[in-house]
């Protein structure tokens, strides 16, 4: 039979698990059919294996680029002695340790599992420490947490809290489940005892235990058979053959203003925390109940904590990132101060608080050609601010290099398919206008620009191309219109048809439309000064949603 | 949001329901989809009728989805979107690339 061994993997958060080598040839590696998994891009897809041979457990690098390391030397294939420290790559999202359980059991001064043959008392006083100590534990995470603002995520801390109940209780299995929306019980965590994950159908348990200390809101708690009966009968628990089970509800107060201005303290359940064991009898005795509980009520304010300041920590980065990005797109949109023989030109950009990916440009040309462009990257932030700057900067070495309005943008569509992994999008507008009026246009997915005739007829400049960086197999093809004297054109993002006013309407194509067409005798400036007045009267002083971006061609 | 998944013949069908916007409601259409894929489930047909809001994050999902199912000769359509979602499917011109039809049969037959 093969000698017990097993990897102990923490993570930087200081959660643990446990994975058994129980097999002859063990493989880590970043592809998901290995035994150790591990993501970073520095690990290979096949990356080492554990072999055992002759009582032996041998690391081996099986080829991989980044290398394999057990206390920090290089190896290709080494005998691992209990305790090495394994490094796989440029991993140092984890610490993986290799314990051989032969010397771990010799050198154990306190092991809780039930197989140790320690006198009850001796064993609850163990237990009392060791919970003490988890309780420490777990308030010291939540310390270290706010003082270093780590991102202990609340998975994280739900692991902790489970891996401590079993700890407690020296139950076999443990389990937590929150409330999700609907207020139905989710399982967030299921771990064994050591601390590793349960899957599939190790995850039957006595439902009508759950759902009594749910929604009844009481710790229940089942020591035998016979207790239990009640709950056996009523459920598929008999084919289980728990012994032994207890389910704490996970409690929250919250101080609430009553109708008649009084202060009531409410008190909600999140979800609950269950432990089981085929042992019977004694597992739980009154000491471990009333941890338990402390621990389910330490539980949730840890829980409320992490959550309330990983709210907190995201809005701050996000402003910090949202920032940058206002600085990024105020200093790429360019300072139109020249005067053109054939046109006006009026722009506009009001970046919202929430800061997307809107841009515009503008690039004067040889022999008077102008070329006009407008877009809006999907998402916000610093992400969407950095590739309108890349899609802005393509598009003017290419312009200046005098290729063709098509070709321009067929090639900065595959530029950015190739490049939008992260699931980003451009929908733009681009037009080139020379001397005598023709505007060549192309619109991938933009909203539809306006241009007004002197004669009161609108048109809707539209190509019907599909946005930008989603498929790469489009060709963009332009059309063209000659704009005559007085024309106007106006290209806008959609922070200015979906501006929506108290009443929840919004601005909309066609009242922009209307706009336009009885103001089109203003000049380019006093048409988009107009247009932006009666936006921001529309929303009256509600908070704008998305940047709008404003340009107005029109033609001497 | 939440999905829920049915077959008709060769095609199966993503009932969604609920607004398809930035976080978990587009994760879970990617992970669904893949899911599909992984199980050669390659002729899908999303039903949009339950979908009220879609944001650029929700079109992104689908754009990728249709891509991934694509990149398996599959095929991914969609059925019903709502005022407001064809009208975002009409102006980024998506509606030249993802078939879209107003009427179930119609679209599974087409498949």
């Amino acid at each position: 039979m093969q000698k017990s061994a097993q990897l102990k993997i923490v993570n930087r958060f200081g959660v643990t698990r446990f994975l058994p080598l129980n097999k002859p040839v063990f493989t880590i590696g970043r592809k998901a059919e290995n035994d150790l998994q591990l993501l970073s891009d520095t690990v290979s897809r096949q990356h080492a294996e554990i072999i055992y041979q002759d009582d032996t457990y041998y690391l081996v690098d099986v080829g991989s680029k980044r290398g394999t390391y057990v206390n920090d030397q290089r190896i290709q294939r080494i005998g691992l002695q209990h305790q090495d420290r394994l490094r796989i790559g440029g991993d140092d999202e984890q610490q993986i340790i290799f314990l051989d359980e032969s010397v771990e059991r010799a050198s154990a001064i306190f092991d809780s599992s039930p197989s140790l043959t320690l006198s009850p008392s001796t064993r609850d006083r163990a237990r009392v420490t060791s919970a003490n100590e988890e309780l420490q534990k777990l308030s010291r995470f939540v310390e270290v947490n706010q003082a270093f603002k780590f991102s202990l995520t609340p998975d994280d801390v739900l692991c902790l809290i489970v891996d401590a109940a079993i700890e407690i209780t020296g139950a076999e299995r443990g389990f937590l489940m929150l409330r999700n929306e609907h207020g139905d019980l989710e399982f967030k965590v299921a771990r064994d005892r050591y601390r590793n994950w349960l899957v599939g159908n190790e995850f039957s348990m006595s439902r009508s235990v759950v759902e009594d200390a749910f929604k009844q809101d009481v710790s229940v708690i089942l020591n035998d058979r016979d207790e239990a009966a009640s709950y056996f009968s009523r459920d598929s628990i008999r084919g289980l053959d728990l012994r032994s089970i207890a389910c704490i509800p996970l409690r929250r107060f919250q101080m609430t203003d009553n109708m008649d201005a009084t202060m009531v303290l409410k008190r909600d359940v999140l979800g609950v925390l269950y432990v089981d064991s085929h042992v019977a009898g004694g597992t739980l005795t009154q000491t471990s109940l009333k941890l338990l509980e402390s621990l389910a009520f330490e539980a949730t304010k840890s829980l409320e904590s992490v959550r309330l300041m990983h709210e907190e920590q995201e809005k701050k980065q996000l402003e910090q990132e949202l920032n940058m990005a206002r600085q990024v797109q105020v200093a790429l949109s360019p300072v139109v101060t020249k005067e053109f023989p054939h046109f006006e030109l009026a722009t506009h950009s009001i970046p919202s608080r929430y800061v997307g990916g809107d841009f515009y440009d503008f690039v004067s040309l040889k022999d008077d050609r102008a070329v006009f462009s407008l877009g809006d990257v999907s998402g916000k932030g610093m992400a969407a601010a950095l590739l309108a700057a890349m899609a802005q900067g393509a598009l003017q070495a290419q312009f200046t290099s005098n290729l063709p309005l098509s070709d321009v943008i067929t090639s900065l569509n595959k530029v950015l398919v190739q490049r939008s992994a992260s699931n980003r999008f451009l929908t733009l507008f681009c037009a080139v206008l020379d001397r005598e009026g023709h505007f060549t246009y192309i619109n991938a997915g933009h909203n539809l620009p306006i241009l007004a005739r002197t004669n009161g007829a609108t048109e809707s400049l539209t190509t019907k191309s599909v946005l930008l960086g989603a498929f790469d197999f489009v060709e963009y093809k332009p059309r063209q219109t000659r704009l005559a004297s007085g024309d106007v054109v106006v290209m806008y993002t959609d922070g200015v048809t979906e501006a929506v006013n108290a009443q929840h309407e919004m601005f909309g194509e066609e009242r922009l439309e209307q706009l336009i067409k009885d103001n089109v005798h203003l000049s380019a400036e006093h048409l988009k000064q107009h247009i932006l007045d009666e936006v921001l009267a529309f929303t009256a002083g509600l908070p704008q949603g998305d940047d709008i971006t404003l340009i107005v061609l029109k033609m001497k | 949001m939440e999905i829920h998944i049915r077959t008709s013949g060769h095609v199966t069908i993503l009932d969604l329901n609920g607004n398809l916007i930035i976080g978990k409601s587009e994760e879970s259409l990617r992970a669904a989809v893949t899911q599909l894929i992984a199980e050669e489930r390659r002729l899908l047909l999303l039903n949009l009728a339950e979908v009220p809001t879609i944001d650029s994050s929700g079109l992104g999902a689908m754009i990728k989805s249709f891509t991934s199912v694509q990149a398996v000769d599959g095929k991914l359509k969609v059925v019903k979107p709502s005022r407001m979602a064809r009208q975002l499917l009409s102006i980024t011109g998506l509606l030249s690339v993802l078939e879209t039809f107003e009427d179930e049969s119609a679209a599974l037959s087409s498949f």
